[in-house]
């Protein structure tokens, strides 16, 4: 029994895990029409930066998170001004150019860190006893409540604020919303960062538990988008559930059926969910 | 017309290339994972790669020309790595090629090799059949699985004690290969076990190590190669399995990495790993040779044993060709079986006797060794030992 209540368990953890991999590419989407292919790059740039910031320059390994958000945002404005903003109206271009991104970054980082596994300093260590049953790492257990202060966060962010009302604006109906006096060029290029600082925000949690990889970012990209899929593009609410659901389905396939197929069972969910309800759980029927 | 004219002139000097028997150098093919999860491979080689020109240059190169190495990127893909070899084959046209170390690529490789017949001596893919397959141009100066398993990892296991074996396998040619043996092995000796497949990518081991924790066993056999390890290790802790079940990496190298202390912290005490090299360990006088030019070039320790199978490769085949005195392959291959070569690793000779793994294979001594408060212990075999097994 005890087995079980861990399987279920690290399916939650792993969930809001993948939940917050996956919230910055489901954002840009719903906001932009904008399949962010380097969505994963950012998440290793970010985990990368964290880990230099802190054991290289010697900074405390917050600052290093928050700092290494920052300038994966930075990144992302970028981004979207110089190689986003021309291709709108095109999504194929879009797609095209963040393919060909991912695959630059991805070697770019190769090239800069090297090709070893590299970890930013826990915040927290060891593991703690879960109600006597088993023990989980403390590392995981922050985490966890981190990413769900950051999911309530973008959830305030977006359906509270003037910002969120004008980002939401934007992803209903461009022309109206440009008529209603909002800016749809800077909420787009906020939009981007702000899906790069999640990716970011993402990598920086996570590296200390699974070290980064210049390779590794196209497991975390096909993760995401797998979540954003399931959970309906664009649909935050979807993230969470579909994240949820993957962790799950998961853990609890890999302990009772086998645990050599459990990345095939992302995809079995994946073409399940295209050919019974490609919409996904929460998203809008075109 | 007229605009063709650039045209033919590109194609012809292309077609004119650079063969591995031009004027000034001889070029050998070295092919190797430089990108991929086991990008650190290509680092060790890259690293091994500059030894090996640097001695074997200072004493003159090969028939008098200088030795040159293009070292062609796998990624660790089969399909990449048939193609890296046929581009060294037919483009570079090298006399012959070494490196690799993933078996799935090295048996993707042996195909090429054949086809084109350029001889190929594998320095770190270890499953059984790329020497088994008995082809002609196929060589390996390094680890199979059959021996590794056989000579160290089952006796190692039985002569310590150990009760109850839990193996964790990634998907892989080697996973496959190495685990299929273990298997036979310990069923032969009697001692309970069970084994878990997982994919090649994986990085959250909480539910495998949640079945291992159920049966107990006394040492996991972990055959996952690259990053996944040190995921592995950390999480092994993090649940309790570990330290009270010892880990033995049944490669290596990940245990060997810059940063593995870095990526594991304290969970890293008593794992053990399989070696082909320790700092107290010189079997040879060129191991001692290779240690201090290492030194000297990198102001460090080696640690990656495999910037010195790759050194040890590039040494077998700049002596073949040295004493074939041609780039025929079929004259370097006589040269190969005559190999008589004293390496970092010992003396090098090839077996002949076709129908087993042990055909053109030549196996370096292993040595098992434990991390003991960040100190490498050889604890296997006992006639290498320089500490005891702790558990």
């Amino acid at each position: 029994m005890p087995e079980f209540f861990m399987y279920v368990t690290n399916g939650i953890v792993i969930g809001v895990i993948n939940a917050i991999s996956a919230i910055g590419v489901s954002l840009i989407v719903g906001i932009m029409r904008v399949v962010n292919f380097a969505h994963g790059e950012l998440y290793i740039f970010a985990g990368y930066f964290s880990y230099h910031l802190s054991i290289s320059l010697g900074l405390p390994p917050l600052l290093s998170m928050i700092l290494a958000i920052g300038l994966v945002f930075l990144l992302g404005l970028l981004m979207e001004r110089t190689l986003i903003r021309p291709t709108y109206g095109d999504e194929m271009y879009s797609l095209i150019i963040t393919f060909v991104l991912s695959i630059v970054l991805q070697n770019a980082a190769l090239l800069i860190f090297g090709p070893y596994p590299n970890k930013p300093p826990n915040l927290v260590s060891g593991a703690t006893n879960i109600f006597g049953l088993f023990h989980y790492g403390n590392q995981r257990l922050l985490s966890f409540f981190i990413s769900i202060g950051i999911l309530l966060s973008i959830f305030y962010l977006l359906k509270k604020t003037w910002f969120g009302k004008s980002i939401r604006a934007v992803s209903q109906d461009r022309q109206m919303s440009s008529l209603m006096g909002v800016d749809h060029y800077r909420i787009n290029m906020f939009s981007f960062g702000l899906g790069a600082a999640l990716a970011a925000a993402a990598g920086v949690i996570l590296a200390p538990i699974f070290p980064v990889t210049p390779t590794g970012s196209s497991s975390i990209s096909l993760n995401a988008f797998v979540v954003v899929v399931l959970g309906g593009m664009g649909s935050l609410k979807g993230c969470v559930v579909g994240g949820l659901i993957l962790g799950m389905i998961e853990n609890l396939g890999a302990a009772y059926i086998s645990t050599m197929y459990r990345q095939i069972f992302a995809f079995i969910i994946l073409i399940l969910v295209l050919v019974f309800r490609p919409w996904g759980l929460y998203g809008q029927k075109a | 017309m007229k605009r063709f004219i650039p045209l033919f002139i590109t194609l012809a000097i292309l077609s004119l290339g650079s063969g591995g028997w031009a004027q000034d150098t001889i070029k050998v093919g070295v092919v190797g994972p430089r990108t991929g999860p086991a990008a650190a491979t290509g680092k060790a080689f890259e690293e091994g790669i500059a030894i090996a020109l640097e001695h074997i240059n200072a004493k003159g190169g090969i028939l008098g020309k200088k030795l040159e190495i293009i070292f062609e990127d796998t990624g660790g893909v089969p399909e990449k790595a048939a193609s890296a070899f046929e581009r060294l084959a037919i483009r570079e046209k090298v006399p012959v090629v070494v490196g690799e170390s993933h078996s799935s690529s090295a048996l993707a490789e042996i195909e090429v090799a054949n086809r084109y017949k350029v001889p190929l001596i594998i320095c770190e893919a270890w499953h059984d059949d790329i020497t088994q397959k008995g082809y002609k141009y196929v060589f390996r100066a390094g680890p199979a699985n059959s021996g590794v398993v056989d000579f160290y990892i089952g006796p190692f296991v039985k002569d310590n004690g150990f009760k109850k074996v839990a193996i964790i396998r990634e998907n892989s040619d080697w996973g496959a290969g190495i685990t299929e043996r273990t298997e036979m092995n310990l069923k032969k000796m009697n001692i309970p076990f069970m084994t878990l497949k997982v994919e090649r990518e994986s990085k959250d081991y909480y539910t495998e190590l949640t079945k291992i924790k159920g049966e107990n066993p006394d040492i996991i056999l972990a055959y996952i190669y690259g990053t996944g390890l040190h995921f592995f290790i950390t999480q092994a802790n993090e649940v309790g399995v570990s330290p009270k079940a010892l880990i033995l990496d049944g490669a290596g190298p990940p245990s060997l990495w810059d940063n593995f202390w870095t990526n594991v912290g304290a969970a890293g005490e008593l794992e053990l790993f399989m070696s082909s090299m320790h700092e107290k360990v010189h079997l040879t006088p060129i191991s001692r040779k290779f240690w201090d030019d290492y030194k000297k070039k990198y102001g460090k320790d080696p640690s990656d044993y495999k910037t010195r199978s790759i050194y040890n490769v590039i040494l077998i085949a700049a002596d073949a060709i040295n004493r074939s005195k041609s780039a025929d392959a079929d004259a370097i291959v006589a040269a190969l079986e005559k190999t008589d070569l004293e390496v970092t690793t010992g003396k090098v000779k090839f077996g002949l006797k076709p129908g087993t793994y042990e055909y053109h294979q030549w196996m370096p001594p292993m040595l098992v060794v434990q991390w003991q408060e960040k100190k490498q212990v050889v604890v296997y075999p006992k006639e290498a030992a320089t500490g005891t097994l702790k558990k």
